[in-house]
């Protein structure tokens, strides 16, 4: 044995080999995790906006109509308040800008908050940092080669997103120049570039990557609520100079682009990742700035078995999820009446009928924003399969495993969880998009919006059905497919939108099964086989876990 | 017939792709035994453990444990005994008195009053969170939980790991108090003072195969020392003394392999010129080379 060990080439401190200097061990490490999901979300923010340019050059054909979606949303006080203002409505790139340009925004900034904290506070939590550096180098310079890394998935982003906007852009449908595509793209990433550097930032704050995204998340907050204010033409305008997302909002891109307010931009990003080498330089590893609370008095109420266990283990993701259901929920329902008023001409019900929305006005619109909702689930349902893989690969299963716990009825308790806590998402969100829907003076029958908020749990039910069965037979890769499922549903189900595909590929989303609530009846049939295909996944994937090795890291 | 053994295994063999990390492990722990499974890292300790657990399957052969079957009957198994493993992964949001009640519970049976004396013992600050311990501290919570439940059968793998030498010692006390009270105790380690300290039995296993079984005494060729050595002058060749069953020299420095009485070894060094001597237990895998070899002639030089 020492014999073949010997005979391994050691690196020397001193005399690295070129490229490989364990000195940049970190920046690689951080460059490799965050391009590639760089990449992948870059594809997703290119084909969002591809497709949206295309569906409004097929739903808007006429000038009239265009006219008419101009006037109803152009000056519309809740939609700029939510969206951000809407010149140009009758252009594709005012419309692209409206629906595209705030959302990715905000997720690029979700996104980033999310990488950046998980990348520096999140391996620092797990230990790893300490193997990484061990002395190689100090820790400002390991935080340093971290934002250098972060910096290279953000720049594959916008490669991406712009590569796929400036091939696009050359169809006629599309039409964008490629230096309006180029300027745009660097729009769309200039979300994700600042909250990268504030979650990098959070996470010198905070001792944990969970306190770390929240500090990060409440800053998102607050920047999207000082927007909101500034753009609600209450004579605050001006605030739109205080909040990253006003900054981002003024470089109109597409519509009249402005290079100016690039340098608040620029300088911000540039002065919180100062800020985080400093901190990281001046802390020991594995604190943090403020002080963590390390100490707590017990609360033992729920720890008296494992479903216990469980439900304290996921109620706090599972609150935060029902939260942001329940805000989109409400914002659409605000919007639906003024949304629904648009919906008159009759290539824009071509359009929704494909989706499944038939009726007019409010009812049609939520038709199509319960799909969003549905989507949101199926993310909470692949994300609940991924935190029993996770229980399993920290090892954090043996200690209830190694005690009187049967297997199927560990994985049982946290898949009735999971349902319990789906039902009540759906159902939160029916209500508040009720709520809103009311306050927003649309009427829409009560009682067929909260069946819609229903009708959206098939879909996740499946797919979190499937995603047991993927944890029981292939637990390494059960987060890839459960994932997998909901993407490729997402993006069949889009352009299945536009009318661009067979009703078989179509068939394969769970979402182009659903029936597109409150403005159609719920399709049972549909519901039946999704439901059906998702219990009888489940009992497969229990029996296939209870045979199978246990599998840490 | 008498009780069946509290551990028996016919056969069992575990494979990853094609590397063997357990070959045909027949082996059978009496009730009341206190067992030590000795190896270096990777030689298919923590495998062997999982398998009696039931967390892995067999690629063939049985693990019986209690009579019942590892994999089968694991819940049934898993009332009688009690696990602590050497990398003890817990809830970071738990305190630690969160976490004891919370296994206690899972577990079924718990001796309250044990379990608080050995908070205490073991120094173990439980209104802390499982985030905040360091790995030793995780490792205290493990202890604790499982010696409280007071098993049948405790099932150790390297449970000492990332405990001070203190900790370690309180460890030793509380497995003896173990098999006073007639527990027993299968204790997997590559710390060989550990495992004489504590063992009526020892099983020793390399590269996936048991290759020794007996009592200690009749591993007495085990506990070999290993001697350091720094001369004033180039050192002798001190292979042929008595008691050294292995040398290898460079410059002034020699390094031995040492069983048995010193005096032989300790008459020649005396006339030698000898600028430092040191003494210490040498670690498994030295041992493993100079007493059964590596097969492929190791170069002396470590």
């Amino acid at each position: 044995m020492t014999a073949e060990l010997a005979t391994v080439p050691v690196a020397h401190p001193g005399a690295a080999p070129a490229g490989r200097s364990p000195t940049t061990v970190v920046l690689r490490r951080t460059a490799r995790r965050t391009v590639r999901s760089g990449a992948l979300w870059g594809y997703v923010f290119g084909a969002v906006v591809v497709s949206s340019a295309w569906s409004y050059s097929s739903i808007y054909k006429t000038p009239a109509e265009r006219a008419a979606l101009a006037a109803a949303f152009g000056s519309n006080r809740t939609t700029i308040a939510l969206f951000g203002p809407a010149p140009h409505l009758e252009t594709v790139a005012g419309f692209t800008v409206l629906k595209t340009f705030l959302t990715l925004t905000v997720i690029g900034a979700v996104w980033g908050l999310l990488t950046a904290t998980r990348l520096l506070r999140g391996e620092e939590q797990d230990g790893r940092w300490e193997l990484l550096l061990a002395g190689a180098t100090t820790r400002g310079r390991a935080a340093a080669q971290a934002l250098g890394g972060l910096l290279a998935g953000i720049a594959v982003l916008w490669a991406v997103t712009a590569l796929l906007l400036v091939v696009a852009g050359r169809s006629s449908r599309v039409d964008i120049g490629p230096g309006a595509a180029l300027f745009f793209a660097l729009a769309l990433v200039a979300g994700a570039l600042m909250f990268t550097a504030v979650g990098a930032l959070t996470s010198q704050l905070a001792a944990t990557r969970r306190q770390a995204a929240g500090y990060a998340g409440a800053f998102l907050g607050v920047s999207y609520a000082l927007r909101l204010v500034a753009d609600s033409g209450t004579g605050l305008h001006w605030l739109v100079w205080c909040t990253p997302l006003g900054w981002i909002e003024g470089l109109h891109p597409l519509t009249s682009a402005r290079w100016l307010p690039l340098v608040p931009v620029g300088a911000f990003t540039v002065v919180v990742g100062v800020v985080t080498v400093r901190l990281a330089a001046s802390r020991d590893i594995g604190s943090s700035t403020i002080p963590d609370r390390d100490r707590a008095a017990p609360r033992l109420r729920l720890l008296s078995g494992q479903l216990g266990l469980t439900v304290r283990l996921v109620r706090p993701t599972l609150v935060a999820w029902a939260l942001a259901l329940a805000a989109t929920g409400l914002i659409f329902g605000l919007v639906a009446e003024g949304a629904g008023a648009t919906l008159s001409g009759s290539s824009v019900h071509d359009v929704f009928a494909r989706l499944g929305a038939s009726g007019g006005g409010a009812s049609a619109y939520l038709g199509i924003t319960f799909l969003l909702v549905a989507v949101l689930l199926a993310f909470v349902a692949a994300a609940q399969v991924t935190a029993a893989r996770s229980e399993e690969l920290d090892g954090r299963l043996d200690p209830l495993l190694t005690r009187p716990v049967a297997r199927t009825r560990w994985l049982a308790g946290r898949l009735g969880v999971a349902v319990l806590a789906l039902t009540a998402g759906a159902t939160v969100a029916g209500l508040a998009t009720l709520a809103g829907a009311v306050a927003g003076g649309a009427h829409v029958d009560g009682g067929a919006v909260v069946g819609a908020g229903l009708n959206t749990l098939a879909p996740s039910v499946c797919v979190l059905g499937l995603g047991v069965l993927a944890y029981g037979i292939a637990p390494r890769s059960a987060s890839l497919a459960v994932y997998a499922v909901v993407a490729w549903s997402v993006l069949v189900d889009v352009i299945g939108g536009i009318g661009a595909l067979d009703h078989w590929v179509a068939d394969t989303s769970v979402f182009h099964q659903m029936a597109a609530a409150p403005s159609a009846p719920p399709h049972w049939p549909a519901i039946g086989w999704m439901v059906a295909l998702g219990v009888l996944s489940a009992v497969a994937g229990c029996a296939a876990f209870a045979r199978r090795d246990v599998q840490g890291a | 017939m008498a009780d069946p053994p509290v551990v028996r295994t016919r056969g069992l063999t575990k494979r990853y792709r094609g590397t063997d990390a357990l070959v045909g492990l027949d082996l059978e722990v009496a009730a009341g035994e206190v067992v030590g499974y000795l190896g270096p890292n990777g030689a298919g300790k923590t495998t062997t453990i999982r398998l009696l657990l039931g967390l892995i399957r067999p690629t063939s052969g049985t693990a019986e444990v209690f009579g019942l079957d590892s994999l089968r009957d694991a819940v049934a198994v898993h009332r009688r005994l009690a696990y602590v493993s050497g990398e003890q992964s817990l809830w970071p949001n738990l305190t630690g008195a969160e976490a004891l009640h919370l296994l206690g519970q899972v577990q079924g049976t718990v001796d309250a009053g044990y379990r608080d004396e050995l908070v205490g013992r073991f120094d173990l600050d439980p209104s802390k969170k499982v985030r905040a311990y360091s790995k030793g501290n995780r490792q205290k919570v493990g202890l604790i939980a499982a010696l409280a439940s007071r098993p049948d059968l405790l099932v150790l793998d390297e449970p000492t790991a990332g405990l001070d030498p203190l900790m370690a010692h309180e460890f030793r006390r509380c497995v003896g108090e173990a098999r006073t009270r007639g527990q027993t105790v299968f204790l997997s380690s590559h710390v060989l003072s550990e495992v004489e300290a504590l063992c009526d039995r020892v099983a020793v296993l390399r590269e996936g195969r048991l290759i020794e079984m007996g009592t200690l005494a009749d591993m007495r060729h085990l506990s070999a020392v290993t001697v350091e050595v720094t001369f004033e002058s180039d050192a002798p060749d001190l292979s042929a003394v008595d008691g050294v069953l292995s040398a290898s020299s460079h410059g002034h420095h020699a390094s031995l392999q040492v069983h048995g009485p010193m005096e032989p070894l300790l008459r020649v060094l005396a006339a030698a010129g000898v600028r430092q001597l040191r003494s210490r237990e040498p670690s498994l895998e030295e041992l493993f080379l100079t007493l059964y070899g590596d097969g492929d002639g190791a170069t002396g030089d470590g």
